[in-house]
């Protein structure tokens, strides 16, 4: 692959004796859609909280675009064009929608940051619920609200955590329909979920992981058929 | 020979502070509740001590079995009537209650019993030797008494039902509920359990120390410095903690001055706090 | 829209504030001056506390330092008082620069007892280092002939303090301080840099109340540790923020209020059943109304909803599409 966006390397990490990833190495190539799957606790939701930078690597390192993040804050590296959402979403539930999205905005402009965040919201089709409070949204709502959120850091390679979970299947079209849409835009999609079908349906490489280790790498239809997949999910 | 004076001094101070400390480090184990007026229910227990023995002259053990209980009640209340329904709320909601309760208690206690100081003369009088130091007999009873109880506790807590199922709650409290423990009462006994505990501290303070309403207060920074630095949630933690800085405010008014000597608790707890916030036996408490 | 706008709210306050020093009795000044002054150190402790989050109770310490440095001016150099309360000023801001980035990487509970513990050691500290402060004696001042002066610079002060929390609420570094406040390691994950946020409004909730001491100093004509650094002027002031609305424009100012004629109501008798009272309000105002007044009048519609910026775009937003 050549000069990926997003290079995790040997990245291994412990909690409390026990080991959540071991030795794991990524690639994620830009303007792709990448999928991670895996059984549950096999260290997906770590991997993404070290690429993000709330955790630290025990070993190992991180490249966005080519720069280490070692020593870097989560905040800085959002500055790197790395954006996320959460597995639970994790709106600001005392502000509207709008304001969610607001605050989190770059830059000094005032009219800029809202006008972007209305464009959001519009391309998420979720334009009418700007006024609601975070704490009275649907589940499906909320979800898509977090994805704008993340939007709003202009990002270049955007991390979703389980962004179709729980979600009925006509919004997960939508959303795919979405992701589509951001790849089209240049934007790096790289997400981790449980809905196969999807997984497999739309992106160009799958990782998967167990009990912490890379267990398998490659275009959907291989993954599919690949044994220590089938083994570690059933 | 003031070394050994210092380090006794210290020590025996540092057992009230250890009953209190666990006391408090117990309600926050469980509850997750930082009992802002568990000082204050020692002032008032040592108050009530002074009323019940000079007061009504009653003998001292009627204030050794009384005010516990007492203050196990005045607990159980407390629980049920603010902290339980404020469980789900951010700390700093039962902070600020236990905040506000502390006032409440602090200035009903200034009219009840004025601002002045009291004491009780008459019980426990007088010194014994150890060591070659002159070592006051009410404080080395009420050291022992204080140690007594707090291991006393602590073996509860490692070898009975009730202290199994207050761990549990401790470290897991949705886990524990799952596996049958009844948490309400679990959280009723303990915050009972530990205003029980600040009372008896109360009523051995009484003899030992001058004291008065304010008393509270100077204790309860004392008592979050012994939780900090002994490691929050660690009942061992505490204990060592307690006894560190007795010796710690002791040998530092000795040097500098009663005020500053007690200056340095706190100081110890700001270092504490910002270099090794876990303390010397705890978990972490970190942003 | 419904409800009133703050704006008109806080109109009205500063036209009452204009006139009074002309129409009102030397007691009405003396009562206003210790409101304004409550005012100021709540609308402070909110900033930090109301909007970021980081309640804490230790904001009286910073009110000490500014009363002994002021003090210690006027008493040694001469210096007249509205200089004094500057330099008080910056002496808070100077204090709270380094104390913030120690103290605010503690979790919550234990950011508000450090604070609380730090405001036990500075009066430990004007208590024990007498041979500077004065200890336990404190420090005598020259009393002022007319109060009206020290009324204007607190009246204006605490104008002041509410126009920029209006300005605050308003802006989008409102929204990243209730952003901190909703969900900390979230916003640091989109981007935000909290600790320069945090360390920024804790320095700017020093500043004021470091000025306020300094001019009660003057204003009692007499500074000692217990009332430098009185606990109870702590509580006080949180349960003023608490119970007219934390995190609002103006729940410091009804808190203010409130509370202010409660303690010249109660005070007659004693100030123990004051505190107490106090006391009580908090409790209840955690218990059963933990957003306070403000925040329970904007559900009501009473008041303007805050931050109207983020709510006529999105309906001038609607129009257009319309």
């Amino acid at each position: 692959m050549s000069d990926p966006i997003l290079a995790v390397e040997n990245v291994s990490k412990r909690f409390a004796g026990r080991v959540a990833l071991d030795s794991v190495s990524i690639e994620v190539a830009p303007g792709s859609i990448t999928g991670m799957i895996g059984p549950n606790g096999s260290g997906k939701s770590t991997l993404f909280n070290i690429v993000a930078g709330t955790l630290r690597p025990d070993q190992g390192r991180v490249l966005v675009t080519g720069q280490n993040t070692g020593s870097s804050s989560a905040a800085e590296i959002c500055g790197l064009g790395v954006a996320r959402t959460f597995q639970i979403s994790r709106l600001f539930a005392e502000m509207t929608v709008l304001e969610n999205l607001v605050a989190v905005a770059r830059g000094r402009d005032d009219r800029a940051a809202i006008s972007l965040a209305l464009e959001l919201l519009d391309f998420l089709e979720i334009g009418d619920i700007a006024d609601r409070w975070g704490a009275e949204l649907s589940y499906g709502q909320r979800k898509l609200v977090e994805i704008a959120r993340a939007l709003m850091l202009q990002p270049k390679i955007m991390l979703l955590d389980e962004p179709f979970a729980g979600v009925n299947p006509r919004l997960q079209n939508r959303i795919v329909e979405h992701l589509r849409a951001l790849c089209a835009r240049g934007i790096t999609v790289f997400f981790i979920d449980h809905e196969m079908r999807i997984v497999l349906g739309e992106c160009d490489l799958v990782y998967v992981l167990a009990e912490g280790r890379l267990i398998a790498r490659g275009d959907p239809q291989s993954v599919r058929n690949d044994a220590k997949v089938l083994q570690a999910y059933f | 020979m003031p070394v050994a004076d210092l380090l006794i001094g210290g020590i025996l101070l540092g057992g009230v502070y250890a009953l209190m400390a666990c006391g408090l480090n117990l309600i926050f184990g469980v509850m997750r509740v930082i009992n802002f007026a568990h000082g204050d229910i020692l002032a008032i227990s040592a108050l009530s001590t002074v009323s019940i023995a000079v007061g009504l002259k009653l003998p001292f053990w009627v204030a050794i079995v009384f005010v516990p209980i007492g203050c196990a009640a005045f607990g159980a209340l407390i629980q049920v009537l603010i902290l339980r329904r404020i469980e789900g709320a951010p700390m700093i909601m039962s902070l600020l209650a236990t905040y506000a309760l502390s006032t409440i208690l602090v200035n009903v206690a200034i009219l009840i019993w004025g601002g002045g100081y009291s004491g009780l003369p008459g019980v426990l009088s007088g010194s014994i030797r150890i060591i070659g130091v002159n070592v006051s007999l009410s404080r080395l009873v009420s050291f022992v008494c204080a140690i007594g109880v707090s291991l006393a506790v602590w073996w509860m807590l490692e070898y009975t039902r009730f202290g199994r199922a207050v761990r549990s709650v401790s470290a897991a409290p949705e886990l524990a509920s799952i596996s049958g423990i009844a948490i309400e009462r679990v959280r009723l006994a303990t915050f009972a359990l530990g205003t029980a505990m600040a009372g008896f501290a109360g009523v051995l303070v009484a003899p030992a120390f001058a004291i008065d309403p304010q008393l509270g207060s100077r204790f309860i920074i004392k008592a979050f410095a012994v939780i900090i630095v002994g490691g929050m949630g660690s009942y061992p933690g505490a204990i060592l903690a307690a006894l560190l800085l007795g010796v710690v405010e002791v040998v530092g008014s000795y040097f500098a001055g009663a005020v500053i000597g007690s200056a340095f608790l706190f100081l110890l707890m700001l270092a504490v706090l910002l270099v090794r916030p876990r303390g010397l036996l705890g978990a972490g408490v970190r942003a | 829209m419904k409800g009133i706008n703050p704006l008109a709210i806080i109109g009205v306050a500063a036209i009452v504030a204009i006139v009074l020093p002309f129409v009102g009795s030397d007691y009405a000044i003396s009562f206003s001056i210790q409101l304004l002054i409550f005012l100021v150190l709540a609308a402070s402790w909110n900033w930090i506390g109301g909007y970021a989050g980081y309640t804490h109770f230790g904001q009286v310490g910073f009110f000490g330092i500014g009363a002994y440095v002021g003090s210690l001016l006027n008493f040694h150099y001469g210096m007249p008082w509205y200089l004094a309360a500057i330099i008080a000023a910056l002496a808070g801001a100077a204090v709270a620069i380094p104390l913030g980035g120690a103290m605010l990487r503690l979790k919550g509970p234990f950011f508000a007892i450090g604070m609380f513990g730090l405001a036990r050691v500075l009066e430990a500290f004007a208590l024990g280092f007498d041979s500077i402060t004065g200890g336990g004696t404190g420090i005598y001042l020259k009393p002022v002939s007319d109060l009206r002066p020290l009324y204007w610079a607190v009246a204006g002060v605490a104008m002041i303090m509410v126009l920029l929390t209006w300005r605050l609420d308003n802006s989008r570094l409102g929204l990243k301080l209730l952003a901190i406040r909703e969900d900390e390691s979230a916003a640091e994950s989109l981007g935000l840099p909290t600790t320069r946020l945090k360390i920024g409004t804790f320095v700017a909730s020093a500043i004021a109340p470091a000025a306020m001491g300094s001019i009660y100093a003057v204003y009692l004509g007499f500074i000692d540790p217990p009332t430098a650094f009185a606990p109870n002027m702590e509580l006080t002031t949180i349960a003023m923020v608490l119970l007219g609305g934390m995190g609002t424009v103006l729940g410091p100012l009804v808190g203010a209020i409130v509370l202010s004629v409660v303690n010249e109501v109660l005070w007659a008798s004693y100030p123990q059943i004051y505190l107490a009272c106090v006391g009580v309000i908090v409790l209840l105002a955690v218990l059963f109304m933990p957003r306070g007044i403000v925040s329970l009048g904007m559900k009501k519609g009473w008041f303007r909803i805050g931050r109207p910026q983020f709510r006529r775009l999105a309906a001038r937003k609607e129009q257009a599409a319309a």
